[in-house]
C-alpha cells in the first residue's frame, strides 16, 4: 500500500489527487446515463474537490453533487484508485452541515422513528401508503414522490417477535463462536419485512447455528446517504457499542441486507470516521448472509437438501453488494437449488439508491436508471425476481 | 469462495480477450481487475503492428518479430488467428470492422489533425481509409462540445503531409439541438442523444444544412450511438448523402466503450464472471504453482482458487509494474522479476523518441509462462520487449498473447475445459 492509498483510506478526498481525468467514472455512472443535469462523478468529485475546504467555501463550486445517488460504481471503475463516491458523499455532508437539510430528508432518513409510529398504527398507516390521495398529499406536503418505492408496515416488529420467542440477546454463558451467530436485522426487517428475518433465523438454525439478536438500531445508511452525518454517527455509535463485544469474542455478525452489512463493514470507517478497535472488530466480523452460507458450503457444512424449484429467476446484484467485493454469492447458492435457472440482470443499478428514488425531484431519474432492469424482469416471464437489498426489491 | 478454471487479472484488451476465448471454449473464467483499463481511452480499432518502415501490419509483425526480445518473436504465428478471432467476436456483438493484416497501412486523421497509420478499423471509421480520389473532407464540430475542434484539426491536416489525401479540407461548426443549456457536453451524452431517432433527425438536418456543395466525406466526433451504433451510423450516411466516419477524441472514447462492452458481454454470455474494482492483495502458492489469489474487499478478502492464472495487468503505464524511487521495478501481483534496462539507461535524451524503459516487462517462454510460475501466463503490455507507442503494436500483442495463452492453457489441459 502506498502512502497515498493509506492516507486515502483515512480520508477519501486525499485520493482525488490520483485522478488522471480519464472520465471512465462518468461513462459508468447510472445517473449521468439518464440525465444531463448531473455532470458526472469526475466533475463533482475530483474536479470540484479542489474548490472545497477551509477558506474556499464548503459547498463550492456547485450543488450538482447532490444528484449523486451514492451507488459507488464510479469508485470501483476508477483505474487510479480515487474514492470518488466517498468523496462526493462527504461533499454532500459538508453542504448539509453548512446549509442544513430539508425536513423531508431528515424524516425519510430516520427509519427507526418512522417505525416507532408506523408499526403500532400499521392498519391505518398502510391504508395511507396504499392510497393515491394520501400519497399525493405526501408528495405535495413532504416531497415524497407518490410513486416512490415504499412498502407497508408490519403489524409487529421483528424485535418484538424475537422477544416473545424468548430468543437470545446477549453473550451466551458457554461461548461457542463457531456455531453461534449474531443477526443484524436492520430497520427494514424490523419494521417492514419481519418475515425475511424469521426466514433468516430458520435457515441459520437449520444449519446448526444458535442465533443471537442483540440490541440494535438502523445502521444509519439512510442518514449517510442524505449527508446527515451527526445523526448517522449516533446510530453507528450505539450499534458499535452493542455489537463490538460479540465481534471481539469471535462471533460473526450476519445481515440480510447488503446495504446494512456494507455500512458495518465499510461506511462507518470510510464516511463516519470511526477508526477505533470497535469499528474494526465489527467490520471484520460482519458477513452478508449469502456470503456466510456460501462459506458454509465451501466447508461442506451447508444443508443442501433443497426442494426443486423449476423456474427462471432474474437476479439483480445491488450496487451495495458489488461494493462488498465478495462476488455474487447468491448466484452460487442459486446453483445449488435443483431446477432453478438464475440469471444475473447484468444491469448497473435499479435507481432506488435507498431514499434517492423516493424524492419527488429524483423519482424520474431513479425510474429511468432502473427501467431497462424492470423490462428485463418483465420479459423474463418469471414469477419472482431476487435481490439482496430491500429498497432495490421495492423499487424493482 | 469462488472457484474457477482460470482467473484473469486485468480488464484491458488482453485480459478481456483471453477471458472471452477461454470462456467460449468452455472454461470457467473469473476476471478480476482493480479498475477499468485503457479500453475507454482508445480508438476502438486494432493497432496490430505499424513500426516505422512497415507497409502492412503483417509487414510490421515480421519486422518486430526479428527484433531482439520483442513479444512478436513468440507471437508471430498467432497474430492472424488472433485478429480473426477478435474481429469475429466484435462482429457477433454487432461491431463490424474493415481492413486486414495485409491491407496497406492507411492514414487515419485524428482529432488534433495528425495522421496515424491504421489498417483494421471499425466500419464507421473505414471511410477515412478508402482511396480519396477527388473527394474532399469536411470536419464537423459541435458548438460548445469541447472535446473535438474541427477547425483546429482541419488547419493541422492542411499542413500535414497526406499523399493521396482529400482534395480539399473544410471545417464547419454546427449547433446541435437542445444543447444550449448544458455547460458540459460529454461524448456519452451525445452518443445517447444520437440513439434517439427524433433528436437524431433534427441533428442530422442541422449538419446537412451546414455542409458545402460538392463531393465530400464527413468526419464527425465519435459519438454516433453506443449500443445502437451501426444503425445510427447507417442513418447518418443515408441522411447526409455521403460517407461519414467517426474520429475518436479525448477520453472517454465511445468506440472504446463499445469495444469493452462487446467483450464483457461475450464473457458473461459464456458463463464467465467479472469483478472490477478490487485489487489482488495476496497470492497463495504451492511450489511453482499459484493456487489462489485474494482480492481486497470491504472486510477480509475474497479468495478465488483456480487451476491457472493470467496476468494482464499492463506494464509501467498501466500500473502492472511499479517503479520505486530507488529504481526498483516490481510486478505487483505475483512479484515476478522485471526485465529492464539499468536505472542509468532508462531514458533517451530526446523525450519524443522511444525510451529503453518502455521495454520493461516480464520475460516468458513460448507458452507465455514466466520461469518462476508454471501455471501463470503473461499477456499484453506486461510482456517485456516492446515499445508500443512507436511500434503501434499494443493491440496486436494484446490479442495475439491472449490467444496464445488461452490455447496453451486449453491444450496442455492445465485447464480441464
Amino acid at each position: 500500500m502506498t502512502f497515498h492509498d493509506a492516507a486515502a483510506r483515512e480520508f477519501p478526498p486525499f485520493s482525488t489527487d490520483l485522478c488522471i481525468k480519464c472520465n471512465v467514472c462518468t461513462t459508468v455512472c447510472p445517473v449521468a446515463r439518464v440525465t444531463d443535469d448531473f455532470p458526472g462523478p469526475k466533475y463533482v468529485g475530483p474536479q470540484a474537490q479542489r474548490f472545497r475546504g477551509p477558506g474556499v467555501g464548503l459547498d463550492a463550486p456547485d450543488h450538482s453533487v447532490d444528484l449523486c445517488s451514492g451507488c459507488g460504481i464510479c469508485t470501483r471503475a476508477c483505474p487510479a484508485g480515487v474514492l470518488i463516491a466517498e468523496t462526493n458523499n462527504r461533499a454532500r455532508a459538508a453542504i448539509v452541515k453548512e446549509r442544513g437539510s430539508s425536513l423531508r430528508n431528515r424524516l425519510i432518513s430516520d427509519t427507526d422513528l418512522i417505525a416507532r409510529f408506523g408499526v403500532p398504527l400499521a392498519p391505518l398507516a398502510n391504508i395511507g401508503l396504499n392510497n393515491g390521495m394520501a400519497r399525493w398529499m405526501g408528495e405535495k406536503l413532504l416531497g415524497v414522490h407518490r410513486r416512490g418505492p415504499l412498502t407497508t408496515f408490519a403489524r409487529r416488529t421483528f424485535g418484538s417477535w424475537w422477544k416473545r420467542r424468548g430468543g437470545a440477546t446477549s453473550l451466551p454463558a458457554t461461548p461457542d463462536p463457531s456455531r453461534t451467530v449474531v443477526y443484524f436485522h436492520g430497520c427494514a426487517v424490523n419494521a417492514f419485512e419481519p418475515d425475511l428475518g424469521r426466514d433468516a433465523v430458520e435457515i441459520l438454525e437449520r444449519n446448526g447455528f444458535t442465533v443471537i439478536v442483540p440490541r440494535q438500531e438502523c445502521c444509519g445508511l439512510p442518514f449517510i446517504s442524505n449527508g446527515l452525518y451527526e445523526q448517522a454517527r449516533n446510530k453507528a455509535r450505539r450499534n458499535l457499542s452493542s455489537l463490538a463485544q460479540f465481534a471481539r469474542a469471535g462471533y460473526r455478525i450476519v445481515g440480510t441486507s447488503t446495504s446494512c452489512t456494507h455500512a458495518l463493514k465499510a461506511e462507518y470507517r470510510e464516511m463516519l470516521d470511526f477508526s477505533d478497535g470497535d469499528a474494526t472488530a465489527v467490520a471484520d466480523a460482519t458477513w452478508d448472509i449469502c456470503e456466510l452460507l456460501l462459506d458454509l458450503h465451501d466447508r461442506g457444512e451447508l444443508d443442501v437438501g433443497f426442494a426443486p424449484m423449476v423456474e427462471p429467476l432474474p437476479y439483480h446484484p445491488p450496487c451495495q453488494l458489488k461494493s462488498h467485493g465478495i462476488g455474487t454469492p447468491a448466484m452460487d447458492l442459486f446453483s445449488l437449488v435443483p431446477g432453478l435457472r438464475a440469471v444475473d440482470s447484468d444491469h448497473d443499478c435499479c435507481g432506488a439508491a435507498g431514499t434517492y428514488g423516493l424524492k419527488v425531484e429524483r423519482w424520474q431519474i431513479a425510474y429511468d436508471i432502473g427501467a431497462p432492469l424492470f423490462d428485463k424482469v418483465r420479459a423474463s416471464g418469471a414469477a419472482r425476481a431476487a435481490c439482496d437489498s430491500e429498497t432495490c426489491r421495492w423499487q424493482i | 469462495m469462488p472457484r474457477a478454471d482460470v482467473v484473469i487479472i486485468g480488464a484491458g484488451l488482453a485480459g478481456l480477450s483471453c477471458a472471452a476465448e477461454l470462456a467460449e471454449r468452455g472454461a470457467r473464467v473469473y476476471l478480476v481487475a482493480k479498475g477499468m483499463a485503457t479500453t475507454h481511452w482508445t480508438h476502438g480499432g486494432l493497432d496490430v503492428a505499424a513500426p516505422p518502415g512497415a507497409r502492412t501490419a503483417s509487414d510490421g509483425i515480421r519486422l518486430l518479430a526479428a527484433t531482439h526480445d520483442h513479444p512478436f518473436r513468440i507471437l508471430e504465428s498467432d497474430a492472424s488467428a488472433a485478429v480473426a478471432a477478435h474481429l469475429g467476436r466484435m462482429a457477433s456483438e454487432g461491431l463490424e470492422h474493415a481492413g486486414s493484416l495485409d491491407d496497406p497501412l492507411g492514414q487515419m486523421p485524428t482529432s488534433i489533425g495528425s495522421l496515424r497509420p491504421a489498417a483494421i478499423v471499425p466500419s464507421a471509421q473505414a471511410a477515412a481509409l478508402a482511396p480519396w480520389d477527388d473527394d474532399g473532407l469536411v470536419l464537423v464540430g459541435f458548438r460548445r462540445y469541447r472535446d473535438a475542434w474541427a477547425s483546429y484539426a482541419a488547419r493541422n491536416l492542411e499542413n500535414a503531409r497526406w499523399p493521396g489525401g482529400p482534395s480539399a479540407i473544410r471545417a464547419v461548426e454546427v449547433e446541435l439541438p437542445d444543447l444550449a443549456r448544458l455547460y458540459n457536453i460529454s461524448p456519452q451524452v451525445l452518443a445517447r442523444l444520437f440513439e434517439d431517432s427524433a433528436w437524431r433527425s433534427r441533428a442530422l438536418s442541422a449538419i446537412a444544412d451546414a455542409l458545402p456543395a460538392g463531393a465530400w466525406r464527413i468526419g464527425l466526433p465519435a459519438v454516433l450511438g453506443r449500443d445502437a451504433h451501426a444503425e445510427v451510423h447507417a442513418d447518418a450516411e443515408r441522411r447526409l448523402g455521403c460517407r461519414v466516419f467517426e474520429m475518436a477524441s479525448l477520453p472517454p472514447s465511445v468506440p472504446g466503450i463499445r469495444l469493452f462492452e462487446a467483450l464483457r458481454r461475450r464473457i458473461l454470455s459464456s458463463a464467465g464472471r467479472i469483478q472490477i474494482g478490487f485489487d489482488v492483495v495476496e497470492v497463495e502458492r504451492s511450489g511453482a504453482r499459484v493456487t489462489a489469489i485474494h482480492t481486497e474487499a470491504a472486510s477480509r478478502t475474497l479468495r478465488i482458487a483456480a487451476d491457472a492464472f493470467v496476468l494482464a495487468t499492463g506494464g509501467l503505464a498501466g500500473a502492472g509494474i511499479r517503479a520505486s524511487h530507488d529504481g526498483t521495478l516490481t510486478e505487483r501481483v505475483f512479484g515476478l522479476p522485471v526485465a529492464a534496462p539499468p536505472r542509468g539507461g532508462w531514458f533517451s535524451d530526446d523525450p519524443l523518441l522511444p525510451h529503453p524503459l518502455e521495454a520493461a516487462g516480464i520475460e516468458v517462454d513460448a507458452t507465455l509462462a514466466p520461469a518462476e510460475l508454471e501455471n501463470v501466463r503473461v499477456v499484453g503490455s506486461a510482456l517485456a520487449g516492446m515499445h508500443y507507442l512507436d511500434e503501434r503494436c499494443g493491440d496486436g500483442v494484446a490479442v495475439a498473447s491472449a490467444h496464445r495463452a488461452a490455447q496453451s492453457l486449453l491444450a496442455t489441459r492445465t485447464v480441464a475445459a
